[in-house]
């Protein structure tokens, strides 16, 4: 690395000012200094509040109050970014340094077309440009980054992009006015593993093209490791380590980075997975079950378009089983939540609890229905009222369903409050200021109130982080050995998945294409989507998977125009002439296994020899 | 554009059923309410068969649904009846006569409603790009700022206004701008200076609900993480605000537009142009309530509940137009 850096930050110290100017300040990033050669990507690995996030930000100076640059500098083309008066800066902004955040769904104004608005941009960056020039640049980038038909999603809105389209938007938008130094923050976060895992690669390569060098900001290793050249680890503001990605993998040096290579889940290697349950009576047994949305369509007089969020899920779920449905977002594992927990019925199809239908269910048996099925959303935030204390939170569903009062009401709260562990003092505070991982606590013992025998844990854990996560998955199992409880965890996270689903159903495009024991889809999956869906895991572990084999192109087809025969085929690399004409049927065999597929059970590819990822063999942990 | 024809043929032919079902109620309401309309019409000294024949010539007898439908034609046409009192020179004819009455010589509803329209459109159109005047700079100063002087500025003022009557500020401004000083004239009309103090009352009424609605859309829109990212995408802070802050606030306030301001200024309307005996439709109005005049009270009611309806219909398609992402 003989070559002058583009980037040199040098001894950064951000501090947060404590609240009203009082109080002191505390330090977020501490003496960081690191070097970014120039067409390089250089990787930034750290848990949620090590400060990766002020970096990233720091980097474009876009450090806001209450956050304090306390000193350091940060060197571009000579110049010390952070003394550059605004007016200097903003024109580097965009221009010669671009950022890309971790929510693309939110960046551009949802007003304005996605096309319209990097025309927009460019423009500013590029006082000199035509805009038609600039449009046909523009149009082009889009292309680059396989946006499908280009020319027409240029002039659609933000609303319609899903979002990994929106982030190979705003990739677009990085990259379109050729900036020597990229920064991304996170990018692959709100995405599906298998949108990410393309996002990835296309960033590798138009890092290539564009000769831009780019600092790449992530909490994942599997990521991280998988885009970098070097990786610099860092820990409560504080950079720990710096190695060539590889390196960092096989020989980490500080203890930290051992301790977070050994959090990264496994799937494989060494995998923790639960014992499948046979024998038990059903729980839960959905057939048939369809659900279709009637939306109008703006382009045609009185027009309407049939969405087919559900077409025809069957499966069954046994006592103090748990189940697992998995897919990528619009694949229909939303809506299946909502049907199942009666929020509302099936077109079509029975959903039977203990044998009976709820379709029918009013008044009372519903009620008592409800009770015993209770719904777990991701969202911890917006299910807790700021204004009612948490024991009251946790009490409304006791006094709902009239289960119990006064004094016994207070102990039954108590009670399942230390089930979750949730301290007793916090029975009369308010919500405020409870951490993510402690309202969806609340949520659970506001759940567990009522004894229920399932659980519908629907993308439950997906906003913690992985410690927390860890800890509430415990707390689940222990619950569901003490209560024998049943749960149905619909999630995209097919590591959580891995560990604690005793049967998965693998869903796409409304369907289930896959049904089987844990093992048999991690290890031995039948359909060609749940093989591309491991193929696109980015862990640090070798993968039986390899994404050369089973990567998919592009995103599922909306589900307005399902494609004849095999739903898969538009993305399926092992279709032939026979998925076009036959939609082939889910075909149990006789251990209880099932796919979709008309491809036989030895006609695809062998599974990979496990080897690591980036082709260097992993010692055995230990 | 398919979606405007659908839009707006939904819409119109829903808003349709509203102004009929209103019309209704309010026909009823006149009909059934104490005080016999012949009364009015043929004056306290009429016999009881002289009355009795103009209910019978008048149709005042039939069923009201029948009342009805005959009223709803001739609006159809452009026939909202004759006014009960006055004549077609003007001034009040009521009870002149005895015997049987003319009804010919009546002034019809429709052209008193024509003569006065234009003084009130003039007086809300000023009224109402006075308020904006007010209420434009300082709402945006104090959504722009939030947290600083602007946002109290904009806070002190909206609560100032909201707490002036209109009948107390047109009576100060009547004695400060015209009686003291001479600088403009203020009761009823001869030329559009007589038009700008009641104007200035209307918008004291109005700017709050602007100052306020502007001031709390800006803000809010200036927190979404567009604007931010926005500016580290390498779009300036004021491109920011003129092409996209201003752009996204514009469906909130064109909602407040439609669902409260417009209300209100139909509200004030009436007041103010009594106050200042400003000959346009709320004069007639409040006027015609005096007389008992029930064919000008009905025909102004349901083309108030008209006028709400097309603007709200409008109002929602530009939000629609605005903001692709909202559904009618
Ligand atoms: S049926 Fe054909 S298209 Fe569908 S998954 Fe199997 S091989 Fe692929």
């Amino acid at each position: 690395m003989a070559a002058e850096p583009l980037v040199r930050v040098d001894n950064l110290s951000v501090t947060l000012a404590g609240r009203g100017g009082q109080g002191g300040t505390r330090p977020v990033l501490s003496d960081i200094s690191f070097d970014v050669a120039p067409r390089s990507v250089l990787g930034i690995i750290g848990e949620s509040g090590s400060g990766k996030t002020v970096l990233s930000n720091a980097l474009v100076n876009w450090v806001q109050a209450p956050l304090n640059i306390a000193s350091g500098h940060i060197f571009y083309g000579g110049r010390d970014l952070l003394a550059l008066p605004e007016t200097e800066m903003a024109k580097l902004r965009g221009r010669e340094i671009a950022y890309i955040g971790a929510n693309p769904t939110v960046a551009l104004d949802p007003t304005v077309p996605v096309g319209r608005q990097i025309v927009e941009k460019l423009m500013e960056v590029e006082p000199g440009i035509a805009r038609a020039a600039a449009r046909r640049r523009v149009i082009e980038t889009l292309d680059a980054v396989r946006i499908p038909s280009a020319g027409r999603r240029f002039d659609e809105y933000p609303f319609q992009f899903s979002g990994g389209m929106m982030q190979r938007a705003m990739i677009v938008d990085a990259l379109v006015s050729n900036p020597k130094l990229l920064v991304a923050d996170n990018i692959t976060q709100p995405l599906d593993v298998t949108v990410a895992a393309q996002i990835i690669r296309l960033l590798r390569d138009l890092q290539n093209d564009f000769e831009t060098a780019v600092v790449f900001i992530s909490s994942a290793l599997g990521v991280v490791s998988d885009i970098a050249d070097d990786v610099l680890v860092i820990n409560a503001g504080r950079i720990v380590e710096r190695q060539p990605a590889g390196a960092l993998t096989r020989a980490p040096e500080h203890a930290y980075t051992r301790a977070l290579i050994e959090k990264v889940p496994r799937l494989w290697t060494g995998a923790q997975t639960p014992a499948a349950s046979h024998a038990a009576d059903v729980v839960l047994e959905v057939r048939d079950v369809e659900r279709t949305y009637v939306v109008p369509d703006r382009t045609t007089l009185f027009g309407e378009n049939r969405v087919r969020a559900v077409r025809g899920v069957s499966f069954d779920v046994r006592r103090g089983e748990s189940f697992g449905l998995i897919g990528e977002s619009g694949c229909g594992k939303s809506t299946l939540s909502r049907l199942l927990s009666s929020i509302e019925p099936p077109d079509k199809g029975a959903i039977r609890v203990g044998g009976q239908d709820i379709a029918g269910l009013r008044g009372k048996p519903l009620l008592e229905m409800r009770r015993r099925f209770q719904l777990l959303l991701q969202d911890p935030y917006n299910a807790i009222a700021a204004h009612a204390s948490i024991g009251r939170t946790i009490e409304e569903p006791l006094r709902i369903h009239g289960l119990a009062s006064g004094a016994a009401l207070k102990a039954r709260v108590r009670d399942v409050m230390a089930e979750v562990g949730l301290p007793a003092d916090l029975y009369d505070s308010l919500p405020v200021g409870l951490s993510a991982g402690q309202r969806q606590r609340v949520n659970i013992a506001r759940a567990l109130a009522l004894e229920p025998s399932l659980m519908i844990l629907d993308e439950t854990l997906s906003a913690l982080d992985q410690v927390e996560q860890a800890r509430l998955l415990a707390l689940f199992e222990t619950l569901q050995q003490k209560h024998g409880i049943t749960y149905l965890y619909i999630s995209h996270d097919l590591a959580m998945v891995r560990r604690v689903c005793a049967r998965i159903g693998v869903m796409y495009l409304g369907r289930i294409v896959e049904l089987a024991d844990n093992a048999a889809i991690f290890e031995n999956p039948r359909h060609p989507y749940t093989r591309a869906l491991l193929s696109s895991v980015l862990t640090v572990e070798p993968k039986p998977f390899l994404p050369e084999t089973y990567l998919l192109e592009g995103e599922p087809p909306d589900p307005i125009h399902i494609p004849q025969g095999c739903s898969f085929r538009s993305r399926c690399p092992f279709a032939f002439d026979r998925c076009a004409r036959e939609d082939p049927a889910l075909v149990f065999d006789g251990a209880g296994a099932a796919a979709a597929c008309h491809l036989a059970d030895g006609q695809l590819p062998q599974a990979a020899p496990l080897i690591a990822a980036g082709g260097h063999p992993i010692p055995p942990a230990n | 554009m398919a979606f405007a024809i659908e839009f707006f043929l939904r819409r119109l032919s829903q808003g349709l059923l509203i102004v009929l079902l209103v019309a209704f109620v309010i026909f009823t309401l006149l009909r059934v309410a104490p005080g016999d309309p012949i009364r009015i019409i043929l004056g306290p000294m009429a016999t009881a068969t002289a009355m009795e024949e103009t209910a019978q010539k008048l149709g005042l007898r039939d069923p009201i649904p029948v009342q009805f439908g005959r009223f709803v034609l001739d609006v159809a046409q452009g026939d909202f009846g004759r006014s009960f009192i006055r004549g077609k020179q003007g001034g009040a004819s009521g009870g002149s006569q005895d015997g049987a009455m003319d009804m010919a010589d009546r002034a019809p509803v429709m052209g008193l409603i024509a003569t006065a329209l234009p003084y009130t459109l003039l007086l809300a159109g000023l009224g109402l790009v006075f308020s904006f005047l007010i209420a434009v700079p300082i709402g945006l100063a104090a959504g722009l700022n939030a947290g600083r002087w602007q946002q109290k500025l904009g806070l002190y003022v909206s609560s100032l206004f909201v707490s002036l009557p209109n009948i107390w500020v047109g009576v100060v401004l009547i004695y400060l701008l015209s009686a003291k000083s001479g600088l403009l004239p203020a009761i009823g009309y001869r030329n559009f200076a007589y038009a700008i103090i009641p104007a200035i009352v209307v918008a004291v009424e109005m700017s709050p609900v602007l100052i306020r609605a502007i001031a709390v859309s800006i803000a809010s829109n200036v927190q979404e993480a567009y604007f931010d990212i926005g500016q580290v995408r390498g779009i300036g802070r004021n491109r920011m605000i003129y092409r996209h802050v201003l752009r996204n606030a514009a469906v909130p306030l064109l909602n407040v537009f439609g669902a409260q301001m417009i209300g209100m200024l139909l509200g004030g309307l009436f007041v103010v142009e009594y106050i200042f005996s400003f000959p346009g439709i709320g004069l007639l109005t409040i006027n015609a309530v005096f007389q008992r005049d029930f064919p000008i009270i009905q025909a102004v009611a349901i083309l108030a509940s008209a006028v709400l309806v097309l603007i709200n219909i409008l109002v929602d398609f530009a939000s629609t137009t605005i903001d692709r992402r909202l559904k009618f």
